[in-house]
């Protein structure tokens, strides 16, 4: 097989059964005498739960049980940890259903199990319960002001954490001898993530052998068994089995352990029999971990050669009403470590505070910490730009840690392996036609048209990483990944990854990996994910980590293959197995071709086990456990070309380049599938998404009637190119591509808008920038040039 | 979400579904069902009943009567976007439908059900004013023809009364002369109008001979522009003076306001929508 | 959303005065009020089943007069629950004398919980506005019933 698939767009083998509608997701399963749980959410962001009664609910027909707070603390049930730990973390507990306080719309306060699904939202409606609403805070700001409701008594003044990265001292210093600065203040607004599947969770319990097992819409099936067995059951994980079949997306939002899973699996134990939940749409607003909502004033100081002396941080990230799995994570080292950009920032400092509200928690989102501080280093580069009256790309490329410099120690603690920024951003440039641009930019604001152009020369770290490392920085998990690499009797083979696929293509891209270094047909291997009872040992994906570090572990699980295959190969051929080679699917001595053995007969052989070495293991599988020596970091620059349209506000996507560095792609139509749907979500947080809560902590854009995500006719075709610097540090140097495109995109456009406001004045606005607001800012702008003019 | 019970009555003619609906009184009429449907999923609502019109004979098609246009209730949205009828007598409605949702909403949605709703933010009560429809209602005492300037009472509310039924609309087929059409301004989400505005403008030897403007999704429910109309009739329709009627064409504080939008931006929206409207419905006159 | 509004009734300001607080009026002019009893010395509840367009549903009200300044203003707090969520309201009402009549103004900030709070934010300007057209519309029949009557008997 001279023909490799690395590298080629082979299509998906996953999507025939997505696209004919034959995939196996939790919500299409059932079980013989399944029974099906409603949740009786807070309609109100912050209140005391005075009293609950069930009779009315418990006297239908078909009402099984109903379940409170009360009732899960008396069954022992623990309360829903957090995966990571920050010093003086503020902790409070996280029960399943509240049991005297809800501290959100949406919070669990009564379960009901019904004989069917219609039953037990019936009986919801029927739960006579008494709560006495108390004052609610939504924005993180606001909690922190000193007559703020309080959401803990755990945690005085709503603070979860105060968190520093980098040297105050030296950004001081820098500062005191800057040519100049730029400040902003800027508001990352909240997302809602809005998977295409909804969160399922089914649970069964085995009452001979005392073991559960939960299918759940997860994307790390493991995590999930550790944090329910061992914190929240208090049961021996193998006493758990989660099953996360085919699922719907999750960006993040289906990394963490929610309180329906532990409620499902309390009830399927209760009632011995199993039980089924499945969010509605309204549910997964109000349930589902959310993400973004930093609020940060960020400066900026450059010298008199216009190179960047130093970057200053603070932001408020709110936490909403309780720690999720990652949640500590994700506004700190995976937001503050990353302030450096591409650039040669001589002194960083942040300072974050983790704030407690009365809102649904918050936690990773596609990018997760990264977007933000992307936003803030490349919204500030071009403002900074702008202050300097120079071109905005121009700016960055003074600024760009140089190829030589790699392995570059930034000021926030990370260690760049590999880099090289410019030959992307010139790619960008010309892709996108920029003199020409700038030119019919200038034109069309001659003629009262108003177009932006805006950058985003971004980097990320992904592929997590070294566990050595993550331990250090708090992580309560291990950031290996293991892969199971079987080999069948015929030849055909299976791989089983302790990374999980939903949506990314694994299945066919894992499987080219495999089949290359097999020499066999792709067609023959399977890929297997999702199960702990199959599955060996594994953290699962997010992070954009499952190529690098799964796609990792798999290439050297199948190097252990090769290794084996090559000896019986050479104890077939009677030959020294140095003297074997692999070529177009056969072994054979080196010269002699004609007498070969293919991959088939090694694989019979290994399993007749009638012909192998005598101090040979029959069989032939391998495991292989991956901890990586460093994040990967894939970087790139993306441009966006909006239009603004005065007269109303609106803003409209006109052009759209993308160039960015996964290293090699094993699969480019899936990378560059990832790299659209980041974009399409990053260019929806900067110009529709929205996720408002009022001042009493209502969610009022908790529908799609009023919350925006983007959709075909909201955007362009993307204009998507590449570089390639390979990660020097994985055997396929390969670096995560999923969300990149998110990362990039909602700067890029952010600037867009900005550079297209550039005429009226207006140096800065926040996200989203939905028509009302921009047209606001575009009337207020004018009235002051009037002012100016009349004074 | 799951409704809550109810019971489901088909109707195969127009006796058939007042008969149902004098023996349901609490019952809801069910057409397309995009509006009803949903609105029972969140248990927003909980008729006991269900009286389904959709299949009701007679009530569905597009057909030119002399010099109107007579579209049946249970006319589909994509019934209305691919009429060759109404391309040709009533081009400003197959502009309108495309409009509407999404491919499968106008599959299902019907012209009569979307205006008996009367959302306050739908996209055809503002195209039946501007072209001066008329509404055929039914009850059990016989048919009576409401004008679209009666037919629109309230948010959700029109002149339909319970145990009626709307069946159809007639719509004057244009005339020479006379230009149509509709400015939507959508929400990015809903894609219902925030603000839409539509313009029926006749022009007679260079000036304006009548004009029939209205707006929907801003306000409370649709409603004309008198203001507007009035200062075009007689006018030479130039941009300044088209740009003069919009200006102030309703106060803020008739409007709806929100998170997305308030009132005072609405307000803006409609005399910018408007402009666009009456300039498209002018240059498109035949 | 602050709301507000303005509604003329045709009859002496002690007399809107009293009708705004007899359950047995409040019953017939509140819209869809089933019910309305007494539960207090300033206090009523009551059922109230209402209709706006597509939302229809049966509420638990409860009304509580405050801060009474006969007869010229009081605090009036409404809330009404359903399973679908909860709308509440703390509004000032002032009655001012204009000649024959009595102008009522009325003003308060609407606050919605639940599903409701998530899909009605749109319309709750215009139900509040239609539903207080109808209140005082059927007052001002209601107070002109009672003044027939009355004025015939002096």
């Amino acid at each position: 097989m001279s023909d490799k698939y690395f590298g080629k767009p082979v299509k998906r083998v996953e999507d025939p059964r997505f696209i004919t509608g034959t995939g196996h997701y939790t919500e299409d399963m059932t079980l013989p005498g399944m029974a099906h749980a409603a949740m009786l959410r807070s309609p109100y962001a912050s209140a005391r739960i005075v009293s609950i009664d069930a009779t009315r609910a418990l006297a239908q027909p078909g009402v099984l049980a109903v379940l409170t707070g009360k009732d899960l603390l008396d069954a022992k049930i623990g309360s829903i940890p957090t995966g990571w730990l920050l010093p003086d973390l503020k902790t409070p507990p996280h029960y399943a259903i509240a049991p005297e306080v809800a501290r959100h719309v949406g919070d669990v306060i009564a379960a009901v199990i019904a004989e069917d699904r219609a039953t037990a939202e019936d009986a919801v409606a029927l739960l006579d319960v008494e709560l006495e609403p108390m004052d609610a805070v939504a924005l993180g700001s606001d909690a922190l002001a000193p007559a703020a409701p309080q959401v803990h008594p755990e945690a005085p003044g709503n603070v979860a954490f105060e968190w520093e990265i980098g040297d105050a001292a030296a950004v001081e210093e820098n500062f005191a001898r800057a040519y100049r600065t730029v400040k902003l203040t800027l508001r990352n607004h909240r997302l809602v993530p809005n998977a295409i599947e909804p969160r399922a969770s089914m649970a069964q319990y085995q009452k001979a052998s005392d073991e559960f097992t939960l299918w759940t819409t997860s994307q790390n099936p493991h995590i999930h068994r550790l944090l329910l067995a061992a914190f929240v059951l208090g049961i021996p994980e193998h006493k758990l089995r989660v099953i996360s079949p085919d699922v719907g997306g999750g960006f993040g939002s289906k990394i963490f352990q929610y309180p329906e899973e532990v409620i499902v699996l309390h009830a399927a134990r209760k009632l011995n029999r199993p039980v089924k939940w499945s969010a509605r749409r309204s549910e997964s607003f109000v349930s589902d971990a959310q993400g973004r909502d930093h609020e940060t004033v960020a400066e900026l100081a450059v010298d008199e050669h216009h190179k960047v002396l130093g970057l200053r941080v603070k932001t408020v990230a709110n936490l909403g009403a309780y720690l999720t799995t990652f949640a500590p994570a994700v506004p700190t080292y995976l937001y503050g470590t990353l302030l450096n950009g591409t650039y040669r920032f001589p002194a960083v400092h942040a300072h974050v505070t983790g704030v407690f509200t009365n809102t649904v928690g918050v936690d990773a989102y596609r990018g997760a910490g990264r977007p933000e501080a992307t936003y803030v280093v490349e919204r500030m580069m071009s403002r900074m730009a702008h202050e300097l009256g120079i071109d905005p790309a121009e700016f960055r490329r003074l600024n760009f840690i140089q190829p030589d410099e790699f392995p570059y120690q930034t000021p926030v603690a990370l260690v760049y392996d590999s880099g090289n920024y410019e030959p992307a951003l010139d790619q960008a440039l010309e892709r996108v036609g920029y003199a020409e641009l700038r030119r019919e930019q200038e034109e069309a604001r001659a003629r009262g048209r108003y177009i932006g152009i805006g950058f985003s020369s971004y980097l990320e770290a992904c592929g997590l990483a070294p566990s050595k490392l993550v331990g250090q920085l708090g992580a309560q998990a291990g950031q290996w990944e293991s892969a199971v690499v079987r080999v069948m009797p015929t030849g055909k083979v299976e791989v089983l990854t302790g990374s999980h696929s939903h949506g990314q293509g694994h299945e066919t891209a894992f499987a080219q990996i495999i089949a290359d270094d097999l020499q066999i047909p792709m067609e023959d291997v399977s890929i297997i994910h999702g199960d702990t009872g199959r599955m060996p040992y594994g953290w699962g994906t997010y992070g954009s980590r499952s190529a690098a570090v799964g796609g990792s572990a798999m290439k050297m699980a199948t190097a252990k293959i090769l290794d084996k295959a090559r000896r019986i190969a050479a104890h077939l051929l009677e030959a020294a197995p140095e003297d074997v080679v692999h070529e177009d699917g056969k072994f054979f001595v080196r010269g002699v071709p004609a007498n070969s053995k293919s991959f088939f007969d090694v694989a019979l052989m290994a399993h007749l086990a009638h012909n192998i070495p005598d101090d040979m293991e029959p069989g032939l599988e391998a495991q292989h456990f991956y901890d990586p020596k460093n994040f990967v970091y894939p970087f790139g620059t993306h441009v966006a070309v909006v239009e603004v349209d005065a007269d109303t506000g609106r803003v409209k996507l006109l052009k759209y380049v993308a160039v960015d560095d996964c290293g090699p792609m094993i699969n480019p139509l899936i990378a560059e599938g990832q790299v659209h749907g980041g974009i399409a979500q990053g260019v929806g947080q900067a110009l529709l998404e929205n996720t408002v809560y009022d001042e009493q902590g209502q969610l009022v854009t908790g529908s799609f009637m009023e919350y925006a995500v983007p959709r075909a006719d909201d955007l362009v075709q993307f204009d998507i190119g590449h570089t390639v610097t390979p990660s020097p540090h994985n055997p396929l140097g390969v670096k995560g591509i999923g969300e990149a495109g998110t990362i990039a995109s909602t700067a890029a456009t952010a600037n867009a808008v900005i550079d297209a406001l550039a005429p009226f004045g207006i140096a800065h606005l926040d996200m989203p920038y939905t028509p009302e607001r921009v047209w606001r800012a575009i009337q207020a702008a004018r009235a002051q040039t009037q002012q100016a003019a009349d004074d | 979400m799951y409704t809550t019970e109810f019971d489901y009555h088909r109707a195969g003619s127009v006796q058939e579904a007042l008969a149902l609906l004098a023996a349901n009184p609490d019952a809801k009429l069910l057409a397309g069902g995009h509006s009803l449907i949903p609105a029972m999923k969140l248990r927003l609502a909980s008729p006991p009943a269900l009286i389904d019109v959709s299949k009701v004979a007679g009530l569905r098609g597009i057909r030119l009567e002399g010099v109107e246009v007579v579209i049946g209730a249970m006319t589909t949205h994509r019934d209305v976007e691919f009429s060759d009828v109404l391309r040709a007598a009533c081009p400003l409605l197959s502009q309108v439908a495309p409009l509407i949702g999404d491919p499968m909403v106008r599959n299902r949605g019907t012209v009569g059900g979307a205006l008996a709703h009367a959302d306050p933010a739908a996209d055809y009560p503002a195209s039946m004013l501007a072209l001066g429809a008329s509404m055929t209602i039914a009850s059990t005492s016989g048919e009576r023809t409401v004008p679209a300037d009666e037919f629109f009472t309230g948010m959700f509310e029109t002149a339909v009364a319970p145990g009626e039924l709307l069946t159809e609309i007639r719509v004057p087929a244009a005339t020479l002369g006379e230009g149509q059409a509709y400015e939507k301004f959508a929400h990015p989400a809903s894609r219902y109008a925030i603000a839409g505005v539509a313009a029926v403008v006749r022009t007679q030897g260079g000036s304006v001979s009548s004009a029939r403007v209205a707006m929907t999704g801003a306000g409370y429910h649709a409603m004309r522009l008198t203001k507007v109309e009035e200062a075009l009739v007689g006018q030479t329709p130039t941009p300044e003076v088209v740009e003069a009627a919009v200006r102030g064409a309703v106060s803020p504080d008739e409007l709806l306001g929100d998170h997305f939008a308030s009132a005072e931006y609405r307000a803006h929206l409609v005399e910018v929508q408007a402009r666009k409207a009456i300039l498209r419905a002018l240059g498109s006159a035949g | 959303m602050r709301l507000e509004g303005t509604h003329a009734i045709r009859a002496p300001r002690e007399q809107v005065w009293a009708a705004l607080n007899d359950p047995e009026v409040l019953a017939r002019c509140v819209p869809g009020a089933r019910d309305v009893e007494r539960d207090g010395p300033d206090s009523y509840r009551a059922r109230l089943e209402l209709a706006v367009g597509p939302v229809k549903g049966v509420y638990q009200g409860k009304v509580k007069l405050t801060d009474l300044v006969p007869p010229e203003s009081m605090t009036l707090s409404v809330e009404a629950k359903a399973p679908v969520g909860i709308v509440k309201a703390v509004g000032e009402v002032r009655l001012e004398e204009r000649g024959e009549e009595t102008l009522v103004h009325w003003a308060g900030t609407p606050q919605l919980a639940g599903t409701l709070a998530t899909l009605g934010g749109r319309l709750i300007g215009g139900v509040a506005k239609q539903q207080a057209d109808v209140f005082f519309g059927k007052l001002d029949a209601e107070v002109r019933a009672q003044r027939a009557p009355s004025t015939t008997e002096v």
